[in-house]
């Protein structure tokens, strides 16, 4: 593999520019978009890059740069850069890269016949699904559909004697529809992602559920202000997962800036609550085999019935926290610096059917949508818009529109009460549907 | 998928250094232009930019449409940036990067066909030619206007102190200086952080409308967060400078000051209680909080969707859709702003473009495509992210326009209700016109005063609500620095005077 030897290369011509110790990180990219509006195409995106980040150390100062220029001289001023850059910096001993320690196997991250399917095959799928959410009655107007396709290859050493790659694909498809009834008008769209084109779902099923989202949600009602139980759709899962993941990023937790800082063995929530860290899921959109400087990835248990485990890492906060790296070093591609992120981050599945849930509430918030940050990750606040249906007797009422919800993380985690068994792994950030049994809610 | 929401948001570090790196196609300083690139002069002369060979630039938009098409473009960038991260008072992370690359696209009716290059050489922009003309495939052949030597045109900033001519010492000694600001604000203030992000943007753009134009703009993007403990709780401010400008910007606005915002956020909010939930009165202290109407208006008022039919203020051009006392402008000629630009990314100059005035729908934002598509005039939106994105319709500064009322007698006349001095960001579905924002610092009202500090709680709305129910509008007009996104970013400002919003749903935890 050319790009193989070349990564190798580079990371002895940082040193020989005065580097200490050197990673190279390359990516090679291939991305199709095609968007669809009323039957007809509207656009046609493709393209294709590769680029190579250089991140050096001198006396353990970091300095990082990139190029997309491939050829000799451009790498040459590129490493320049970065190794003049860094003697700027402040020496920190915590800057070290990783060993080699192997990669983690996952199956079917890349989908060879991807780029073999007919550019019309897909141009069809997009159309299909327009044309089977717009066939409903009470759907107006597309808002457009789409697809999507990529391909990428990552490369990446050190000079720790660390030199592995993989490739992956991804490709998805989506249609965005408006229902509207008098003066109002309601949005509503659905989409799938897949690492295969074979494991896309059916046009029909992404078009029904577009359709529904949009006209489940006319005629609206306002409810006072209260507090009372909220169901979270796995739609909104986010909404608390999003701050749990701020709060366990292990350089806020060394920083004092989060809300679970000091807790790792504490019950921070309710004994039913799981929840896992996965990058090693087959055919898994966050699987890798490692991480963004090339630790393999792992399943993680983070909240272990109720009890906070750890926190995520990447080389450097692991050296600073005195704890391994948890193969969570986060990278947009070539150009951006390892940070610290998840891979499918989500609440383990309950046992209860989440048509029961509903049933076992007599008042309350069926949460649909929500908007606005989620959960602070530093101070553990919550406060957001809310969408969905109101629940009178056990029963889904009225769509609800321009609520707020609001509580705190710790009222949150440890005030859910049912959890479902309805969990869906094709997403990345997900829960099953669950219920807290009050929240304070906001309206007229 | 779901409906693209469109946000802005005042820029948390990391999404700050994803954005400023994204697509970054990044190459090296200096030997790497191609001798294609005749020159790259760096920024602070007007008019100095990328310029490519006219007769390259006539044979890739001839190949561009030789299938078909009305229109043809071919935008080339070259952006040089640096970014420096000094966290826990220390330098934790220095960035450089040079990208290059150049975009060609074709426009047939209501479709867009768009490729780009890495290598602006021939052979690729041929190439990216071949596969944006497909689009056009079959429809009649329109003969392009060539191109000759670049145009001049007005430009809408000054730099004093180029970028160019800074030695990194002086970068990291503004950042010094916040932190040791922010750190000595308060004994309180457990940590900072300091972002410096500068780049230097040359664009050329040509199409077969005969037009050639070539520039750069320098920008300069500094950030301070300051980590607050105290009293049981952490509250993390955040304080934004940014401008198309030289060095001379932290002459005008000290480190310092930037720093002591800040780090002033912070401390106040550690005493915050409880917001309260429910509709209620809501006055906005002047500067960013005008991303209300960046989220609640602007966004429904970019052309795109309104030539689809599908935006919220669809059919409603002329008629009256706010109080008499709102008056809302998208102006990208304001000097030196972060949202200006002295034409947009497809050639049309800029201007001030009133929007709303006195309550009365007067103006969308258009590109080139939705501008031909209304039978409107192109309006100077048409902007992109760089080179791997075609242009859509998108806001400069945009803000509501200065009233007549004193700031104080808006507050002294609202009985009860909610103060908000700061938001974070927010965003809004530009198809119903639904939208939320979430405040960073706030107060309750309480007999025309402002009182107790409240924790973050995001208010929500309807667009078409909110702008009638703005009641009192202030002179104080002033501005705040962003990030918005529509599935790509752009640099943007949002402003407004003091003003009071009659009943809105805020989201407080407290019944």
């Amino acid at each position: 593999m050319q790009h193989e030897n070349l990564t190798q290369e580079l990371v002895e011509r940082c040193l020989s520019r005065g580097a200490q110790s050197a990673e190279v990180f390359l990516d090679t990219r291939r991305n199709l978009s095609i968007e669809v509006r009323n039957g007809e195409l509207e656009t046609i995106q493709e393209s294709s890059s590769h680029g190579v980040g250089f991140r050096v150390f001198r006396e353990n100062k970091m300095g990082f740069s990139h190029s997309n220029d491939l050829s000799d001289a451009s790498l040459d001023e590129a490493i320049r850069s970065a190794v003049d850059f860094a003697g700027h910096m402040t020496a920190d001993e915590h800057n070290v890269l990783p060993d080699e320690t192997g990669m983690t196997e996952v199956e079917g991250l890349f989908d060879p016949d991807l780029s073999g399917v007919d550019m019309d095959t897909k141009i069809a799928l997009a159309r299909e699904a327009e044309d089977l959410a717009l066939s409903d009655a009470r759907i107006t107007k597309s808002g457009g559909a789409g697809y999507g396709e990529s391909e990428v290859s990552v490369f990446l050493a050190n000079s720790n004697g660390l030199a592995k790659n993989y490739r992956a694909s991804g490709c998805s498809f989506g249609v965005s529809v408006v229902a509207e009834k008098g003066d109002q008008r309601s949005s509503g769209g659905e989409s799938c992602s897949r690492r295969f084109f074979a494991d896309l779902v059916s046009p029909e099923e992404v078009a029904e559920e577009a359709a529904r989202s949009a006209y489940e949600m006319l005629d609206p009602q306002m409810v006072s202000t209260q507090r009372a139980p909220v169901i979270f759709d796995p739609d909104v899962a986010r909404s608390l997962l999003g701050g749990i993941l701020g709060a366990i990023n292990g350089e806020r937790v060394l920083q004092g800036a989060s809300f679970l800082a000091g807790r790792v063995g504490e019950k921070v929530a309710v004994d039913n609550l799981t929840i896992i860290d996965d990058g090693t899921r087959s055919r898994g959109m966050a699987s890798s085999p490692f991480d963004g400087e090339g630790v393999p990835t792992q399943r993680r248990t983070i909240i272990d019935a109720g009890v906070l485990r750890g926190f995520m890492y990447n080389t450097r906060v692991a050296a600073r926290a005195g704890v391994e790296s948890t193969g969570n070093a986060s990278r947009g591609g070539f150009s951006s610096l390892p940070g610290i992120g998840p891979h499918a981050f989500y609440v383990e599945a309950g046992d209860m059917d989440p048509g029961d849930i509903i049933a076992a509430t007599p008042n309350g918030l069926y949460l649909k949508s929500v908007t606005g940050y989620g959960i602070n990750p530093v101070s553990g606040n919550f406060s957001g818009g809310a969408q969905g249906f109101w629940i009178e007797n056990g029963r889904l009422a009225f769509p609800v529109k321009g609520l707020t919800i609001a509580s705190t993380a710790e009222e949150m985690l440890n005030g859910i009460d049912m959890l479902g068994n309805d969990l869906d792994l094709n997403r990345t950030l997900t829960a099953p549907t669950f219920r807290i049994r009050e929240m304070q809610i906001g309206g007229v | 998928m779901d409906v693209k929401g469109y946000f802005v948001s005042d820029i948390p570090r990391r999404t700050f250094l994803e954005k400023t790196m994204k697509g970054g196609l990044v190459v090296a300083a200096g030997p790497t232009l191609l001798s294609l690139l005749e020159s790259c002069t760096p920024a602070g002369t007007a008019g100095a930019g990328v310029e490519m060979d006219p007769d390259l630039l006539n044979r890739i938009i001839a190949r561009a449409l030789s299938q078909g098409g009305e229109f043809a473009e071919v935008y080339g960038e070259h952006r040089i940036s640096r970014s420096i991260l000094m966290e826990e008072s220390r330098f934790k992370s220095a960035e450089f990067g040079v990208s290059q690359g150049a975009g060609v696209r074709v426009i047939s009716g209501d479709k867009t066909g768009y490729a780009y290059a890495e290598e602006i050489t021939e052979e690729a922009l041929m190439r990216a030619a071949d596969v944006a003309s497909t689009i056009a495939r079959g429809s009649e052949v329109v003969e392009p206007v060539s191109v000759g030597a670049p145009s001049a045109r007005e430009t809408f900033g000054s730099v004093e102190v180029p970028l160019e001519q800074i030695a990194d010492d002086r970068r990291l000694e503004v950042m010094e200086r916040a932190n040791q600001a922010a750190l000595d604000y308060d004994s309180r203030i457990a940590m900072a952080s300091v972002s410096y992000y500068d780049e230097i943007r040359a664009r050329t753009l040509a199409n077969s409308e005969g037009t050639y134009l070539s520039d750069s703009q320098p920008l300069l993007f500094f950030i301070v967060q300051a980590l607050g403990v105290g009293n049981g709780t952490r509250h993390m401010g955040r304080e934004r400078l940014s401008r198309h400008s030289g060095f001379e910007m932290f002459d005008e606005v000290t480190p310092e000051e930037v720093a002591e915002t800040c780090a002033r956020e912070s401390i106040a909010m550690l005493e915050a209680k409880d917001a309260p939930a429910g509709r209620m009165d809501v006055v906005m202290q002047n500067g960013w909080g005008g991303v209300l109407v960046h989220e609640a208006v602007g966004h429904p008022l970019e052309a795109d969707n309104i030539a689809r039919e599908i935006g919220a203020f669809t059919g409603k051009m002329g008629q009256k859709v706010a109080s008499d006392v709102f008056t809302m402008v998208d102006d990208g000629s304001i000097p030196n702003m972060r949202g200006t630009i002295n034409w947009d990314d497809e050639g049309t100059q800029t201007r001030r473009n009133v929007l709303i005035e006195n309550g009365v729908l007067q103006g969308y934002m258009t590109d080139i495509l939705s501008a031909k598509q209304l039978g409107l005039e192109r309006t100077g939106n048409g902007r992109r992210e760089s080179f791997r994105y075609f242009p859509i319709p998108r806001m400069t500064n945009t803000f509501i326009d200065r009233g007549d009322s004193e700031p104080v007698d808006i507050l002294a006349s609202t009985r009860s209700g909610l103060y908000v001095q700061s938001l974070s960001g927010g965003s809004v579905n530009p198809i119903t016109g639904e939208f939320n924002f979430t405040c960073r610092e706030a107060y309750l009202i309480e007999d025309g005063r402002k009182t107790t500090p409240v924790k973050g709680a995001t208010l929500v709305g309807n667009c078409m609500e909110v702008v009638s129910s703005v009641d009192a509008v202030g002179n104080d007009l002033a501005f705040g620095p962003g990030i918005c996104g529509k599935g790509q970013a752009a640099e943007v400002s949002a402003g407004q005077p003091t003003v009071r919003i009659r009943g809105i749903n805020v989201g407080g935890s407290r019944a």
